[in-house]
């Protein structure tokens, strides 16, 4: 019986290894380069593949170019004369603080959201079964079942002079009057944003968390290590990559959200997709791209040393379980 | 910078799918434009016109009847009312292709005709044009080179909502800038409205040089927008609203006790019981028109001439009655009233006439015309952004 069950492990770990990693085991020769099952991998990827490169990286080149056209009057559109006149405005009117303002917003949230999102992983993974779990992650898909919206627009009624947390406030005498910076404030804005985006973060560290053996903290704890030595040295180190992977959505998402922004920050807020919408409004395509191309050049570096530092492929891999 | 849309709309709240629209299948979209896809059949029914204009401009499903009234049945497509947009679709994109009539925020006609995407129209086949108030004849971005390129089809003018319980009367854009209301008024996050706002108040109330509210000159407009980032630094204002729901939820709860904005948005906070009300400024009212254009293909495809039969019927009355019922706009033609007058069962006569009366009211003081593309444009945007970042 033992001998059976091993040869069945066995058998599902080679499958597992030709599924997972066909250009490795191609590469070290192991396997038959012309068989089928080697193709149907490189065949399944060739759509998507496709139409990454299509719809993904054409686009993002032509912006790339466009960036350094010039704006015709003529014709209320760019023509190919080089210029780096994109570039150089975005040095003016202040435009550069609202791409620094933007990615500091990205970063904080981002960072927020890490730091609400660990714990809310820890139980659905370690404290909660199987039921408990699955109804968790679907009280965090909360959000997803309305529009950016009408959430942003739900959260001025809360935050409002006339607002359930002013009410509440006045109600039980902490205040005399109304709070003002609750609503139209960086604060609003931020709480905004981590609302709609926290699940982004919570589902990769669930992921990461998955990889993570209880077994190990359980070894721990008996080696006398306590809870916080215990998350410090073993769960922060194993789950980095799933920290990463969170923060690295979050952040995207907020760095091309206006939504929040315009509803609820205060007077004239902006953010990188509003001055963008601004710009297109007066035909300045050149800016309009150069500042896309800016804040792509930023995301695209720091996923590549996320990346390069967080292993964040190491998420999905089987052979760490 | 959905200016006017369908009550009820999040109107301006969509610069996430706009700019993706923009930046990934508008540039496509022109693009295709310039190769010629998406052509519309050059062989159309004689009896349809492609009207392109802003949502205030569709009467939904009352097109059928006006369809049966006129001869000729509109197929109507929101534009957006974006006009940075709706010029590069026309100018290097597909629109012409597409479109035989555009309804487009007024200001627009001089860079549209100097672009030659849009064509004169012919008055002797648009006989209810006789029928037009003068004033609203007189707009001066309607004529360029002494033709007529655009047709007034609703007119309005805009002021100042505010809360008498709180404020008592007002009728100055002074309040706005009223350090003692710190905190607690609004404008619109649009600088074509709030930046002639600004200097229609500088202008009349604080005798500064300026010529044309409208269409300001660069230092104009440095006088402007340095005096609106002096009172945003303040903390003048509570925010920069945006689109109708907002506008309705600022005064609704009591977030601002005065704002620019649109008369709607009063009808709308009486509606939920509010004390709200509409100034008359002494400095004078923004003057807003939505004109319709004749687009350049509509020529090339032979359907000119439908062109013009649609637009005389937007001026016989019946869809001036239907667009003052269901958004309060008015269509500037005492055409509404006779037909009204001839079908009482459908529109109360007395309403019609209450509502062209008010119009009026507004016109005969002192109206500077909002200006959806003054020459400076781009540099608006430019302070609009040295504004948002103050």
């Amino acid at each position: 019986m033992v001998a059976e069950a091993a040869q069945r492990l066995s058998a599902n770990a080679e499958i597992r290894d030709l599924s997972s990693k066909p250009a490795a085991r191609l590469a070290a020769g192991t396997v038959n380069r012309t068989s089928p099952m080697n193709r149907r991998p490189f065949a399944l990827l060739a759509p998507p593949l496709l139409a990454i490169l299509l719809l993904g990286a054409v686009p993002l080149v032509l912006v790339l170019v466009w960036s350094f056209w010039t704006w015709d009057p003529a014709t209320y559109w760019i023509k190919p004369d080089m210029s780096l006149a994109g570039y150089s405005a975005i040095l003016d009117a202040g435009r550069w603080t609202v791409i620094v303002s933007t990615l500091l917003k990205a970063a904080g949230t981002a960072t927020l959201c890490v730091f609400l999102a660990f714990p809310i992983a820890y139980v659905v993974q370690f404290l909660s079964g199987p039921r408990l779990q699955a109804l968790l992650l679907a009280l965090i898909t909360i959000p997803f079942f309305t529009s950016y919206l009408i959430r942003s627009f739900s959260w001025r009624l809360v935050l409002g002079r006339t607002g359930i947390v002013n009410t509440m406030l006045q109600h039980i005498g902490l205040t005399q009057a109304p709070v003002d910076w609750l609503l139209f404030s960086n604060f609003a804005v931020v709480v905004g944003l981590v609302a709609s985006y926290l699940p982004f973060a919570v589902f990769p560290l669930v992921l990461a968390f998955r990889r993570v053996p209880p077994d190990l903290i359980a070894a721990a704890q008996d080696l006398g290590a306590g809870f916080w030595r215990a998350v410090a040295t073993i769960l922060l180190p194993l789950t980095f990559s799933g920290i990463f992977a969170g923060f690295l959505f979050v952040f995207v998402m907020t760095a091309g959200s206006s939504t929040e922004v315009q509803m609820l920050g205060g007077a004239g807020a902006s953010i990188v997709s509003v001055m963008i919408n601004d710009v297109m409004r007066v035909a300045n395509y050149p800016l309009a791209f150069a500042i896309s191309t800016v804040v792509l050049a930023v995301i695209f570096t720091l996923v590549l040393v996320g990346n390069v530092t967080f292993k964040l492929s190491s998420l999905f891999a089987e052979e760490d379980r | 910078m959905t200016r006017h849309a369908a009550p009820g709309a999040f109107a301006s709240n969509v610069s996430r799918r706009q700019m993706l629209k923009l930046m990934g299948l508008g540039g496509t979209a022109l693009a295709a434009g310039r190769l010629g896809f998406g052509q519309r059949a050059l062989a159309q029914d004689a009896g349809t016109v492609a009207f392109w204009a802003t949502a205030t401009l569709d009467i939904g499903e009352k097109w059928p009847e006006f369809a049966a009234q006129a001869g000729i049945a509109p197929e109507f497509t929101d534009n957006g009312n974006d006009l940075g947009p709706v010029i590069a679709r026309l100018a290097a994109g597909n629109a012409n292709d597409l479109f035989d009539v555009g309804g487009f925020q007024g200001g627009a006609e001089k860079e549209l005709s100097r672009q030659g995407v849009i064509i004169p129209w012919d008055l002797s086949k648009i006989p209810n044009y006789e029928s037009v108030w003068s004033w609203a004849k007189d707009i001066a971005y309607l004529k360029q080179d002494g033709k007529q390129y655009g047709i007034p089809t609703v007119i309005n003018a805009d002021s100042i909502i505010y809360r008498p319980d709180k404020l008592g009367k007002v009728d100055s854009y002074g309040t706005i800038f009223d350090p003692k209301l710190k905190g607690r008024v609004a404008m619109e996050d649009a600088w074509i409205n709030s930046a002639i706002f600004t200097a229609i108040y500088l202008k009349e109330s604080e005798n500064q040089p300026i010529k044309d509210p409208g269409n300001l000159s660069e230092s104009e407009l440095g006088l402007v927008m340095e005096f609106l980032i002096k009172h945003k630094k303040d903390g003048q204002f509570r925010t920069f609203w945006n689109g109708w729901e907002q506008g309705v939820q600022l005064v609704a709860d009591e977030e601002v006790d005065a704002m620019t904005g649109w008369e709607p948005i009063v009808y709308e906070g009486r509606k939920r019981r509010l004390q709200v009300e509409y100034a008359a400024p002494v400095e004078g009212y923004e003057g807003w028109g939505n004109n319709t254009v004749l687009l350049k293909g509509a020529e090339e495809r032979g359907t000119a001439d439908a062109a013009h039969r649609f637009v005389n019927g937007l001026l016989g009355g019946f869809y001036g009655c239907e667009l003052g019922k269901a958004r309060g706009y008015i269509v500037p033609t005492d055409k509404n009233l006779d037909y009204a007058k001839a079908h009482p069962e459908e529109y109360a006569p007395a309403d019609v006439e209450k509502l062209a009366e008010h119009v009026k009211a507004k016109f005969a003081g002192k109206v500077f015309w909002q200006n959806a593309r003054p020459d400076n444009f781009q540099l608006y945007e430019e302070w609009w952004q040295k504004l948002r970042n103050a």
